[in-house]
């Protein structure tokens, strides 16, 4: 069986552990999350005919409150980077932990997931910063943890980079 | 090896001298060329060294010629090896090897392998399934000990609590400790490499574990800034305790439910060390393929033991029956006591039964004590005397006696006598509620027995002897008085004084009490009333005096109220003197009458 550890890397309340938990049923409860920083959830997907266990690290957001521990990143296969498409600020934030990442974990495959697209309405950011990820060779998808929307898909694709 | 002549350009293209080749060498022509003489002069000095030199080039490049020097110092080699103490190192160095022909030995013929162990596999067999009989027997024991127990009442309440079987709780409070399970986790990705677990352990998802387990390490290690290398080596919750040991590449960590030994951690050391030595490559460059550590879960298993408590051996269940016996015995014991205090008490409320003026009306016990309840009569015999002389302990119960009379024959006789207060000559006997009176009485009790008699209870008639029939006793008493009467005349006279008036008047009463008495009993009485004279004068005239003083007193009673038919009145002159006349007052009182009562049946 081949297992790959992934991370999800966002800001705070930018739907992360809401993907992972429309992914996957879990069995720790969210309190690790606020205690000790990291809640880990598992799932098996289908990619290229073989099957993969994807272990998901969901890493608490940085916020006021609490620092985000990189060291959880330590021997991840790759990352799911996660955006609010309503709050422009997270989007900016994301290129800052991808390019921390870089530094922590070297140039690991990851997925770039704008969040919420339910609320399409009240986003903050135009086609023109997606065109611009795009061009610096993001992997970038929409995503909506309400409607499911875009969820299976950025998941299977970080698996497939991972696996080359 | 040594190194080769610093001089040499190749050793290797130095032709050999060949001295015995039997062909004279020709002169060289231009043996007086520098080079040449060097040349030769070389040949000739090194000649030996060249040869031996080449000797080895051939020996160390030719495999035939290596494999048979090797083959013949292998066996001395290992042996070497394991006086110098390496066997550990040796063994994980020959495993793979000797796994793979081994595989390949079975891949090509089975049946090989088969023969060859053959004589091995039967005993192997056998001490396996003894072993894990034994095991199971053991933990059996251990339950069944305790089921009947005070522990095993408590387990089950837990069970019952906890919604787990009481056969898992029972071996949980058995052991002293138990790895339950053991996991190696890849250090970098905290990706699960290994795990192994008992039997019948709730698990989780040992990826999930073994991720959770390497993220509080980290986050241990970041807060508390460790230095790099060292994590946690044990966590505690209750009576679960998770003993960890770090490597370079992978983590062993056990869950263990209580108290291990020390022994337990060198163990896991080592185990850990030589995954290390054997999967050095792998664990360096794993990315998540766990197919290569496929082997490694039996090696994990080593870890995975288990002791019991060593103790109850000889309680069990002798303590249980010894316990359960003792209960009995006493119960039993309690039992039968009470029974045989009933069995007394209740021998003497029948004697109370039959005692006459008693009557139980019930028997029981009412508060820890015997209760007799029931009526008695103030005749009947002293309770206090029948329980003293009885077998029970007067304390252990209590009586409650209501009043009554008594229907029995003796105590209705008891209470006749204690009554009528008989005379000495009277006897009193009760039957069927008759009372029976005999013997001599006067008329006068007799009356009172008549009249008192059916008025004590029980007592429904008075019967009396013929002696002392009342009808009987009134006219023997009113002919007592009657024939003891005499009237006395004057000389000569048949007149009668007021005194003897008197008399005959207190003389009719009792001559009409006879007449009434004898009316009672049917008979008839009649009076014969008898004239007298003295000896004085003459006969005839005696006889009429005679008469004249019987006719005066018949007809001087008729007067008073005597019926005539029933008087008769006869002079007999001198002939029945009352007296002798031997004295002037003898003859004196033959001067009379006196009365006769006849009495017949009619």
């Amino acid at each position: 069986m081949l297992q790959k550890k992934i991370c999800m890397l966002g800001s705070f309340a930018v739907g992360k552990t809401s993907l992972v938990r429309r992914f996957v049923e879990g069995f720790y409860s969210d309190v690790y999350q606020t205690t000790v920083g990291v809640k880990i959830d598992k799932k098996n997907i289908q990619v290229n005919g073989g099957e993969v266990s994807l272990v998901l690290w969901d890493i608490y957001g940085e916020d006021d409150y609490q620092k985000m521990r990189w060291s959880y990143l330590r021997g991840a296969s790759g990352y799911l980077l996660v955006a609010d498409g309503t709050r422009r600020a997270t989007l900016e934030k994301a290129r800052q932990l991808e390019e921390r990442a870089r530094q922590e974990a070297g140039a690991i495959p990851f997925v770039f997931v704008i969040n919420k697209c339910d609320l399409r309405q009240d986003w903050e950011v135009d086609d023109s910063f997606e065109m611009q990820m795009r061009a610096q060779n993001w992997s970038l998808l929409r995503s909506s943890a309400k409607t499911g929307e875009g969820v299976e898909e950025a998941f299977s694709l970080l698996a497939q980079k991972m696996l080359g | 090896m040594g190194t080769a002549p610093k001089h040499s350009r190749d050793p290797l293209e130095f032709r050999p001298k060949q001295p015995d080749s039997g062909v004279p060498e020709p002169e060289a022509p231009d043996r007086e060329d520098p080079e040449q003489v060097y040349q030769e002069l070389r040949e000739l000095i090194l000649a030996p060294e060249q040869q031996a030199l080449k000797d080895l080039h051939h020996r160390v490049d030719d495999p035939t010629a290596r494999t048979e020097d090797v083959g013949s110092v292998v066996a001395e080699a290992i042996q070497l090896r394991r006086k110098q103490g390496g066997d550990e190192a040796l063994s994980a160095a020959l495993t793979p090897t000797i796994e793979i022909a081994l595989r390949e030995s079975v891949r090509k013929d089975p049946a090989t392998l088969a023969d060859a162990l053959f004589p091995v596999m039967g005993p192997a067999i056998r001490r396996s399934i003894l072993e894990t009989l034994r095991s199971f027997l053991e933990s059996f024991n251990q339950v069944l000990d305790q089921s009947l127990s005070v522990k095993g009442l408590k387990w089950r309440v837990e069970a019952l609590r906890t919604g787990r079987s009481f056969t898992e709780v029972a071996l949980l409070h058995s052991l002293v400790f138990r790895v339950e399970q053991v996991f190696l986790i890849h250090k970098k990705t905290g990706l699960p490499l290994g795990h192994a677990v008992a039997p019948a352990v709730a698990m989780q998802d040992p990826s999930l574990v073994s991720g959770m387990l390497s993220a509080i390490q980290d986050f241990v290690r970041d807060s508390f800034h460790t230095p790099q290398g060292q994590g946690i080596n044990r966590m505690n919750v209750g009576d679960l305790d998770v003993w960890i040991e770090q490597g370079p590449f992978a983590i062993l960590a056990c869950v263990i439910r209580g108290i291990a030994p020390r022994e337990l951690r060198d163990r896991m050391a080592e185990i850990l060390e030589n995954i290390h030595r054997e999967y050095a490559a792998q664990l360096d460059a794993f990315d998540g393929d766990t197919a290569a550590f496929a082997r490694i879960n039996s090696e994990l298993s080593c870890c995975l033991e288990m002791r019991y408590r060593e103790e109850t051996q000889s309680r069990g269940f002798g303590f249980v029956y010894a316990t359960a016996g003792i209960l009995l015995l006493l119960v039993g014991g309690w039992l039968a006591w009470r029974s045989v205090q009933y069995r007394r008490w209740e021998r003497l409320v029948n004697r109370f039964r039959e005692q006459p003026g008693y009557v139980v009306t019930s028997f029981g016990r009412e508060n820890g004590r015997f209760a007799v309840r029931g009526l008695r009569d103030p005749l009947a015999a002293d309770p206090t005397g029948i329980v003293q002389t009885s077998d029970v302990n007067p304390h252990d119960g209590v009586f409650h006696w209501g009043g009554y009379y008594a229907l029995d024959d003796g105590i209705v006789q008891q209470r006749a006598t204690s009554l009528l207060s008989p005379p000495g000559g009277a006897k009193l006997v009760v039957k069927d509620g008759v009372l029976q009176i005999s013997g001599s009485a006067t008329a006068a009790w007799v009356k009172e027995v008549q009249t008192k008699g059916q008025l004590i209870p029980g007592i429904r008639a008075v019967q009396f002897s013929p002696e002392l029939d009342p009808a009987r006793l009134g006219i023997n008493q009113a002919k007592t008085e009657i024939e003891i009467t005499v009237i006395h005349f004057p000389l000569g006279s048949a007149a009668l004084s007021d005194a003897e008036r008197a008399k005959l008047r207190k003389l009719a009463e009792s001559i009409q009490a006879l007449l009434q008495e004898a009316n009672g009993l049917h008979e008839s009485a009649s009076l014969q009333v008898i004239g007298h004279a003295d000896t004085m004068g003459a006969e005839a005239s005696n006889l009429d005096l005679s008469q004249r003083r019987a006719d005066r007193v018949a007809s001087e009673l008729v007067q008073l109220g005597v019926p005539e038919k029933e008087l008769h009145a006869l002079g007999v002159g001198i002939t029945q003197p009352l007296r002798l006349e031997d004295s002037v007052a003898n003859r004196e009182f033959n001067r009379s009458a006196n009365f006769h009562v006849m009495t017949a049946t009619r």
